[in-house]
């Protein structure tokens, strides 16, 4: 019996306090696609790093073809016949395609060659691409086809792809593993296909390792798993039906279970009250680069209900929401909160009008990690004083009352199960989870009309998204318009009542609950227009 | 007064030497914004340029005088010039400081240490002869003004197209190009992104250097504190106005080049316009390019910003 292509043995990586590989063992095998299973955070992203030479082990082996190796840095990695295709795009985009192709070679720069190379790589693997276009003119789509075609040219016997599917289509990921099979059955080579999403890893490998915690948790051959065992194992304790549902990505599970559907029917019936409190009309706005970023959006969404923003990424869901942040300033359209008309980029006017919103990007504007629990939770700003009065009262507020913000504090924490070690312990300090928990409590707690929350369980583990989800609901049933935006197609299905399809900076579909009709959505999503509209 | 001005526009237009000092001053300028331009795609904003600049004059001073030849000044100029972008590069591309704080330290230091030598040394100096290009210096106009100069000035020119070359034609440039517009991306595709940027620096300072050499040698002739006097900020304002293409770095050169001599020639001509005032000139209009053109040059993405693996 010949070695495994790879053999990772008793791997173990620590950052700070935090272990993310324990005790790790790892078996590629050529002609295999080995699907490494588990949840954010689960130190997949750190095995692979290992075997790519971008983070060193503090204890393990790595063999390579039976030999022992170090890897140190993703040049000998490359040497040694390891490629990867990475879960952020290590792309150039001023660059053109052959140029990002060839960036890292050693050999003189020939652009013919480097041309006809490109052609050779894309015609062996159904992978067509024109080598001269530039990488900010492709799609997602095309963008994950170069990174593959990138690490193929080094004719790798081992292939590393990390959640290759997050920036695709369902039609562009079905395509990605048509294409990994022709690699593994052709050429022998073994993949690492690493996911946290369960159909995936069961429709695409042939052999499973689960990781929760940064240990493996369980193996098994593909044909002998099924998708609530893996769930169960990925987990690791049971889960509400729902919550397993999104991770299962069983778009299913709500129509099979009452309890769910009861809810969302009750809002429908909600939703007939004729006054939305945000609408949007024709929103246009270019970024500065003059990219167009909203293309005359439309949409509205009614008190008690809860409207999903479905889409791909980039197609200008950082857009809306920054919009709704006042963030962003129109060139033309309109934007109206209830019965007012907040002026849209005029800093604070939405938040003025009742807006709250739960930012994509926790740490980049979500919060301050570097500041205590307490301050984060009473960082918003209340409404601009218009009276003389109004203007004392909040200087007295701001100058006198340190014990009322902390009391204000305290009662979010207990209020919104914010599990810290104390009311000034910095941000930092706290999980995920509980994070995200400190931004929804600020954003709640001042009453607001609209909630926007964009990829609101982005990164979390299932017991956080089940509280967020849950707190969203309730949100909703207090008859506040929750406005949803997520590139998680589970989760949009898992709690909005309406599902709009943000295309290219505008919303070119709409569905309720009740008609639901997910290979639409799926079109929809890679931009198929509809007759009817 | 308003009719005066444009009679000594007019006689500013149609005299010689006002381009012939319009280019010789654009000269010293693309020197420095060459290399420059090279340092900002690689992602560094290098404002240490003005010390390279200053080091490489008084270097070249020296050098000039210890041997009695252009040519060995020259050389020693462009190795002050690399000295002080390697202390820049090692600082802000191994140690990670702040290259801004770290350029800023290195101008100042460069000028006390010159401004001490200087008073102390006195070295003696001349310029260099200068050398017309037989046939083409007959070009009316314009013809001593590009070839009937000091021969240092015409080292630039086989410069430019080396930068373009070197920038658009060959691996190291496609790396240099790739650091600075993502380096995350250049690490995982094996590229030692904090070497480059060095490399970059390195090139930088050699040809600041050299400019401050021509800067001496072929122009003023003697060595003084104020001799650079700003010109490496410009020449960093001209790589920022020509939207980071070296074709339009060059035509920032020329552009404030030209304003620059206009501030010098008004006044010989009669014209009793403030100088001091003209002499902002090639910073206004930068500020008007910049509103103007600000939305439509794309910048380098990780312009100015540091890179350490695993953050990003």
């Amino acid at each position: 019996m010949t070695s495994p292509a790879a053999e990772l043995t008793g791997i173990t990586k620590r950052f700070g306090a935090v272990v993310a590989c324990d005790n790790v063992d790892l078996e590629l095998r050529r002609g295999e696609i080995h699907g490494i299973l588990g949840e954010n955070g689960a130190g997949k992203s750190t095995l692979m790093k290992v075997l790519i030479g971008l983070v060193l082990p503090d204890a393990g082996v790595i063999r390579i073809d039976g030999e022992p190796r170090r890897i140190s840095d993703p040049a000998e990695a490359a040497e040694l016949g390891i490629g990867m295709v990475h879960q952020h795009f290590s792309l150039v985009e001023p660059l053109t395609v052959w140029e990002n192709v060839i960036l890292g070679e050693r050999v003189r720069l020939d652009a013919t060659a480097a041309k006809r190379r490109v052609g050779e790589i894309s015609e062996r693997y159904g992978l067509a691409i024109d080598p001269d276009e530039r990488v900010s003119d492709l799609s997602a789509g095309l963008r994950q086809r170069l990174e593959i075609i990138k690490c193929l040219r080094r004719d790798p016997a081992i292939v590393i792809l990390d959640e290759p599917t997050s920036v695709l289509t369902p039609g562009e990921s079905e395509q990605l593993f048509e294409v990994l099979r022709r690699v593994v059955e052709r050429e022998n080579k073994a993949v690492a296909l690493v996911s946290h999403k369960l159909d995936e890893v069961l429709a695409a490998t042939d052999r499973i390792t689960i990781m929760r915690a940064g240990a493996v948790v369980d193996r098994r051959g593909t044909g002998d798993a099924d998708a609530p065992g893996l769930a169960r194992a990925m987990v690791g304790r049971p889960v509400s039906l729902r919550s397993e549902g999104a991770a299962l990505g069983h778009i299913e599970t709500f129509e099979d279970d009452p309890a769910v559907t009861e809810p969302a029917v009750e809002a429908a019936v909600e939703a007939t009250e004729p006054q939305p409190v945000l609408s949007i009309r024709g929103a246009v706005a270019r970024g500065r680069d003059g990219r167009t970023l909203l293309d005359g959006l439309s949409l509205e969404v009614r008190p008690g209900e809860i409207v999903g923003v479905a889409g791909v990424e980039g197609n200008g869901q950082a857009a809306l929401s920054d919009l709704l942040s006042s963030l962003l300033r129109l060139e033309s359209g309109t934007v109206r909160v209830r019965d007012t008309e907040p002026p849209p980029g005029r800093p604070g006017a939405m938040a003025a009008a009742g807006v709250a919103v739960v930012p994509a990007d926790r740490h980049e504007s979500g919060c301050v990690l570097d500041m205590t629990v307490e301050e984060n939770l009473t960082l918003v700003s209340p409404p601009r004083a218009r009276t003389g009065r109004a203007l004392l009262d909040r200087a007295a507020r701001a100058l006198l009352d340190r014990a009322g913000r902390q009391a204000h504090a305290e009662r979010l924490i207990e209020q919104f199960g914010i599990q810290t070690p104390a009311a000034d312990a910095p941000m930092w300090s706290l999980s995920g989870g509980n994070q995200q928990r400190v931004v929804l409590a600020r954003e709640l707690s001042g009453d607001p009309v609209v909630l926007v929350a964009a990829q609101p369980t982005r990164g979390l583990d299932v017991g956080a998204i089940e509280y967020v989800s849950e707190r969203l609901r309730e949100a909703a049933a207090s008859g506040v318009g929750v406005l949803l935006i997520s590139t998680e197609l589970e989760e949009v299905l898992d709690l909005a009542d309406r599902i709009v399809v943000i295309f290219r900076g505008r919303i070119i579909g709409e569905m309720d609950r009740v008609n639901l009709d997910v290979e639409r959505l799926g079109l929809l999503m890679s931009g198929a227009q509809e007759e009817a509209s | 007064m308003v009719g005066d001005f444009f009679v000594a526009v007019g006689d500013v237009l149609s005299s010689e030497t006002t381009y012939s000092s319009g280019w010789r001053l654009a000269v010293a300028l693309a020197f420095v914004a060459v290399g420059e331009w090279i340092a900002e795609r690689a992602g560094t904003i290098n404002i240490s340029v003005e010390g390279s600049m200053l080091a490489g004059a008084f270097a070249s001073a020296m050098g000039y005088d210890a041997s009695g030849s252009v040519a060995v000044g020259l050389l020693i100029g462009a190795a002050a010039g690399l000295l002080v972008g390697a202390v820049q590069a090692h600082f802000s591309h191994n140690l990670t400081a702040n290259q801004f704080v770290v350029g800023l330290t290195l101008n100042i230091l460069v000028l006390g240490l010159a401004s001490f030598l200087n008073s102390s040394l006195k070295p003696e100096t001349a310029t260099a002869h200068v050398f017309e290009v037989p046939g083409l210096v007959e070009i009316p106009l314009l013809g001593p003004a590009l070839f009937g100069q000091p021969w240092p000035l015409y080292l630039l020119y086989p410069l430019i197209p080396l930068a373009w070359w070197l920038v658009y034609r060959t691996r190291w440039g496609l790396e240099v190009r790739a650091v600075g517009e993502n380096p995350q991306a250049a690490d995982v595709s094996s590229i030692d992104v904090n070497a480059r940027r060095r490399q970059a620096i390195y090139v930088a300072g050699v040809t600041s250097g050299l400019g401050g050499g021509y800067l001496l040698l072929g122009q003023v002739g003697w060595f003084e504190d104020a001799i650079v006097g700003g010109q490496g900020f410009i020449a960093i304002a001209a790589v920022i106005f020509g939207g980071w293409t070296l074709r339009g770095a060059m035509l920032g050169c020329l552009l404030f080049g030209s304003a620059n001599s206009f501030r010098l020639s008004l006044p010989a001509v009669g014209h009793p316009l403030n100088s001091e005032l003209l002499s902002s000139l090639p910073f206004v209009l930068t500020i008007c390019v910049m509103a103007l053109f600000a939305h439509r040059t794309r910048e380098p993405q990780s312009l100015a910003r540091p890179f350490i693996r695993g953050l990003r």
